[in-house]
Order: C-alpha cells, then structure tokens, then sequence
C-alpha cells in the first residue's frame, strides 16, 4: 500500500503488486514496473519524480523510455502517445526543454528529451530542434576569454583540466560536467552525422575529450572532478555508467577498459537500486555479465518513493528488447 | 516561523540569539536524552508543527567521517516527535551524487531511524516553486525550491562540523545549499559555484533562513573538507535559534575567526547575530572546548 498525495495534503491510498525478492523472472518483473508507471502518469501525460507530483521533463523521458521497450507495446500506446504529446507541448520554439514548467531557460534535460524522441519517427524533427539548441549551447568555462584569464591567475592547487576540451554543463553558462556531456553525446547517437547540425562533429569530439580528460587517475568518474586540492577524486556509479555508455561507440582506448573494469569490481558493493540499474545496462551494453537478478529486491511502494526514473531504470535494465540508452551487446 | 514569512530582519533588530554547546564523546552513547534536554531548553514552538530536518549528506560515507551521522539525525527526530511534532521529516539534495539512496545505505540511516518512506524527501527530486531572491547578494534573481522546504513550519539546519576548501567552512548556513534541487541545478549545483560561493549563501539562507540549528560536532572533518578531508574529533554538539550565531561558536570552538569567514561576515548584518555579545552562550564554555580545526593555506586569514 503507498499513500499518496503532497507530503502535507490528502492522502490517497493505492495498491501496487510487491516484487517479491528473487520470486519473480526479470520479464514479469519489468512488466510490472511498467504497469506501474502507466498507473502513474499524470493527466498532462507527463509524469513528475514521485507519484501525485508535478509533471517534469527527466521523468517523463525515463518512463516513455521505459513504455517504448515494451513488448506488449500496444498495452502502452495511449501512455505513449500522451507522453510525447507533454514533451512536444514543453519544448520551448528555441528548440530546448527546461527542467521545471516554470523555468524560462534551457538544461541538461534537453539531451535527455532529444534522445527518447528520437525514438519515434513522428517526433524525430523535434528532437533534431534540440539537439541543434544543443550544439549552440556552450559552456562558459571554457570559453576563450575565460581560459585566457585563467592563464593570467593559474591556480595549481585547485583542478587540473584541461580546458580545451568543452562539454556541457547542468545550466546554460556554467561549467562542463560529465553527466550533461554524456547526455548529449548520447542524443546525438541517435542520428546518423548527415541529419545533425554543422557543429555536431566537433562538438563531440571535444566531448570525448573532455570525458577522457575528467576521468578519475584509477577509472572510472565522479562529476567531473578527477583531483581537486592535490587529492584523487572518488569515481562514481552513475557518473560512470553515463560517460561509459556516452563512450560506448568511440574507438577503443585503456581509460574506457580501466573504466570498465572499476564498474565491474564495483557492482557487487551496489546496493541502491537506481544505480544498480544503470550499472546493469552498461555492463550489458558492453557485453559484460551483470547481476540483473539483483534487482529483484523491494516493492515498488519503496521504489516509487525513490522515483519514478529509478523504477524506469529498472524496467530498462531488466528489458532484453530496450533500444536507449543503450542495446544489449554493444550495437547501437 | 513559518519560513514561507520570509521578510528580512536587519540584525541589529533581532533579539539576543542563544546557543548551548553540549559535550557528547561518542556516536555510541545515549543521545537522545541529550538531544531531548538540548531542545527543551528553547522551547521551540513545533507542537503539532510539521517540522524538516535538513542534516548534511554530501557523499557515500561508509565511515561516518563527511555526513551528519544517523544517529543524531535520529535522536533529533525522535526528539522532535516527543516535543509534540505532528510528523518530523528528513530531507537533502546531496550536491555531487544523484543517488541518494545510495548515501542513505551508505551511512546506514535505516538502521537508526527505520524505514522513512514518505518521511523522507530527496530536495532533489521534489516538486519546486519559484522564489525570487529579495537580497541579491548574489546575481542571482531567483531560485526554484522544493516545496516541502517552502511548506514545512519548522526548519532544523543540521551540518557536521567541517573546514571547507572553497568556503572556509560548511555549517548551518553553508548546509542550506542542500535545499537547492540537482533536478533543476544539477549535480554540483555549479549555478551556486558561478554566482558566487559566499553571496549564495545569503541569498538562499535569506530565502529560506532555518529557524533551529544543530551542528554534529562529535567527530567533524578538519583541512581539505568537506569531503576528502582529515576526520577530527571534537565531542560536542551544537545547538542555537540562530543559524549565524550556531556558526559563528562553531567557528570559535574550532579556533577560527567567524569576521574573516566571507559570507559569515555580511550574514552577521543582516541573516543572524556575529557579535559575542548577542549571543547568549549556554551549557559548556567556549574555552572549555575549543578544539582548534587545520585549515588549508588558502584559509590561514581565518585561525584566530
């Protein structure tokens, strides 16, 4: 039973089936996940991170990832279709997604929606408006007037980039950070090089460049932080997984395999769900074993209180069929 | 105290701020009686209040050495309901991990407050309003906040005692950067990082000012903190009505000068009381304990 409901308002009590620890295969498992983000979906066709919430755009991308991997898609066709009707409605004319109704600037969430609707050829024009915002949006800590001033006030106690490289940041106007840049590289995955903007070849080589040049001294990231004050940074579950699969079609290179193995050394100490998901995709992605069985642990009351993209997560990782972020196997 | 009010009161108009340092040795010892004691002797109004609990949760911490540690968070919580709380919450947006389930395993807190559920909000991930920023401090307008933080009646800033690398050191004010939600900001939440470390502090304390502090100074973090840097015991635990005045005896007790810590400074005009002889000290003397805290060379301008 979960109760539902703002955290000081009415509560609403709803019933959700338990996944039962180790009693249930990852197929009914997943399915279940799905029927419970479809009992979840707002009348917006939006979703918000917990259930009764506001509809926001990462949530709503996460499960329509999720209902698109389905099987028994026709089950999911009505959820589907509201979906991207709320995420064409929430794209703003300059082509991006903000991270909150309310919020008049363009974010990392842009990646995020460009990549699932790129996922159905009838919103595949508005994904290409995105990613073009995308390939205009830079960061401004690597912009030439500022890496000339850093110059002038070298300070080499502090971080050790190398701000050449230029990813994206969470906001507009900031700094670059792993996760974003993933993101984004994973969206333009999607499209072959001919449909992407001009600038979209070398945006994302200098991506892969900053990836590389953020990574953790022993594999693995953490946000983007490698060695601040003289001290290794601590990689990071989610960070690595993210970048590993932004990396997944970039030629081979040993920080890609040093990550990898730090992932594969990590996973038996995972013990939150979210990121022992996205940790099981990756593994799968690039051909490695995964404990997939592990993810049949809580119920998805518990879950939901977690949020909606972690039960999403689930769902994907425990789908054979799921097409973003990434196939089983390592082709895209 | 309903922190929606969010109406800005100079200092010099605000009463006398009291803060009680109490010695506690260990995480192993009785601490909800101390807590309990602690709070009675403010008389804080939370009876059928919904109270928030914003403890500082920065990273995986196996070792109980960067976060405030459970068992206070706990005691605190326990605390609160038996002063007649109608429902104590806990919530954070840790700043560098979007896995907060993974830090809650991390420190365990299951173990010392049961299963929250719904008691517990991820700031990160919770539903968010529109505050617009009436100091501007920094050049920031406004901020999206987590509604749970705008709602609640009662708000209890509870950081661990720890020197910072960017700030000087992180207490009740510096922990408030926990309520800005990583779904909006992101994961730092380096929007904060480029309108300014220090001024960032007072826009979102102005917004959202904590009306309790409880700093966790049983075993703090002293150097490179606040997450790499060396684990330092000093016993205590720090309570006060006054954020600034919480932080600045926290600041005194680890032999450092709260006038040289930037955004204490201005938040000692305008968010909370700086001066010693504004805040009423209870329980152990400030020279009984003070523990003095290593800090890095870029902070030498700090020990007192």
């Amino acid at each position: 039973m979960i109760a539902s409901g703002d955290s000081h308002g009415k509560f609403v009590t709803k019933t959700y089936p338990r996944l039962m620890k180790g009693a249930m295969d990852a197929g009914l498992c997943a399915d279940t996940c799905l029927a419970v983000l479809r009992e979840e979906q707002n009348d917006d066709g939006g979703w918000g991170y917990h259930n009764e919430s506001q509809s926001r755009v990462e949530p709503t991308c996460w499960a329509l990832c999720a209902l698109s991997a389905a099987q028994n898609r026709s089950d999911y066709a009505l959820a589907l279709s509201r979906a991207q009707r709320y995420l064409l409605a929430s794209q703003q004319k300059e082509g991006f997604w903000t991270a909150s109704p309310e919020m008049k600037t363009g974010n990392w969430v842009t990646s995020l929606a460009c990549a699932v609707l790129s996922l159905h050829v009838e919103t595949q024009r508005a994904a290409l408006a995105g990613l073009a915002w995308l390939c205009q949006d830079y960061p401004l800590d690597s912009s030439p007037w500022r890496r000339f001033l850093r110059r002038l006030r070298p300070n080499p106690n502090t971080s050790l980039h190398d701000d050449s490289y230029r990813g994206w940041g969470w906001t507009p106007q900031t700094s670059s950070w792993v996760e974003p840049t993933a993101f984004a590289l994973l969206a333009m995955q999607q499209f072959p090089a001919e449909h992407l903007p001009v600038a979209a070849s070398r945006r994302r080589m200098l991506a892969v460049g900053l990836l590389y040049d953020r990574m953790c001294p022993g594999g693995g990231w953490n946000c983007g932080n490698p060695r601040v004050y003289g001290v290794d940074g601590e990689p990071l579950v989610l960070p690595t997984c993210w970048a590993l699969l932004a990396l997944r079609m970039s030629p081979e290179h040993e920080n890609k395999s040093l990550s990898l193995a730090w992932l594969e050394a990590e996973i038996s100490k995972i013990q939150s769900p979210a990121s022992l998901a996205v940790a099981t995709m990756c593994l799968q992605a690039y051909g490695k074993a995964s404990p997939a069985g592990r993810l049949n642990l809580e119920d998805c009351e518990e879950l939901l209180c977690k949020g909606v993209h972690v039960l999403a997560w689930i769902s994907l990782a425990l789908n054979a069929h799921r097409v973003w972020p990434a196939r089983i196997g390592g082709t895209t | 105290m309903n922190i929606r009010n969010r109406q800005l009161i100079p200092s010099f108009q605000r009463p006398v701020s009291r803060v009680l340092i109490r010695r506690a040795a260990s995480y192993q010892q009785e601490l909800g009686e101390l807590i309990l004691e602690s709070l009675r002797e403010f008389k804080l109004p939370v009876q059928d209040k919904t109270v928030l609990l914003k403890p500082n949760l920065v990273g995986l911490d196996p070792l109980g050495v960067m976060n405030t540690h459970p068992a206070v968070i706990a005691a605190t919580r326990e605390s609160f309901l038996r002063l007649g709380a109608a429902r104590v919450l806990v919530g954070d947006g840790p700043a560098m991990d979007r896995d907060t389930q993974a830090i809650l395993e991390s420190v365990r807190l299951r173990e010392f407050t049961g299963n929250l559920m719904r008691d517990f909000c991820d700031l990160n991930l919770d539903d968010v309003e529109k505050v617009i920023l009436e100091t501007r401090a920094s050049r920031l307008k406004e901020l999206f906040l987590p509604k749970t933080v705008l709602g609640v009646d009662f708000l209890v800033s509870m950081p661990k005692l720890k020197t910072h690398h960017w700030a000087g050191v992180t207490l009740s004010l510096k922990n408030m950067f926990g309520i800005v939600p990583g779904s909006c900001y992101g994961w730092p939440k380096n929007v904060l990082h480029w309108a300014g470390i220090d001024r960032s502090i007072l826009d979102i304390n102005a917004a959202a000012r904590p009306d309790f502090a409880i700093v966790d100074g049983i075993l703090g973090m002293e150097g490179n903190g606040p997450i790499q840097g060396t684990p330092k015991a000093a016993g205590l635990v720090l309570f006060g009505d006054d954020p600034v005045a919480v932080d600045a005896t926290a600041c005194r007790v680890m032999g450092l000068l709260p006038e040289k810590v930037t955004y204490l400074a201005r938040a000692g005009t305008m968010l909370g009381h700086l001066d010693p002889a504004k805040i009423q000290q209870l329980g152990e003397s400030l020279d009984s304990v003070r523990t003095p805290f290593a800090v890095l060379p870029e902070f030498r301008r700090l020990v007192g």
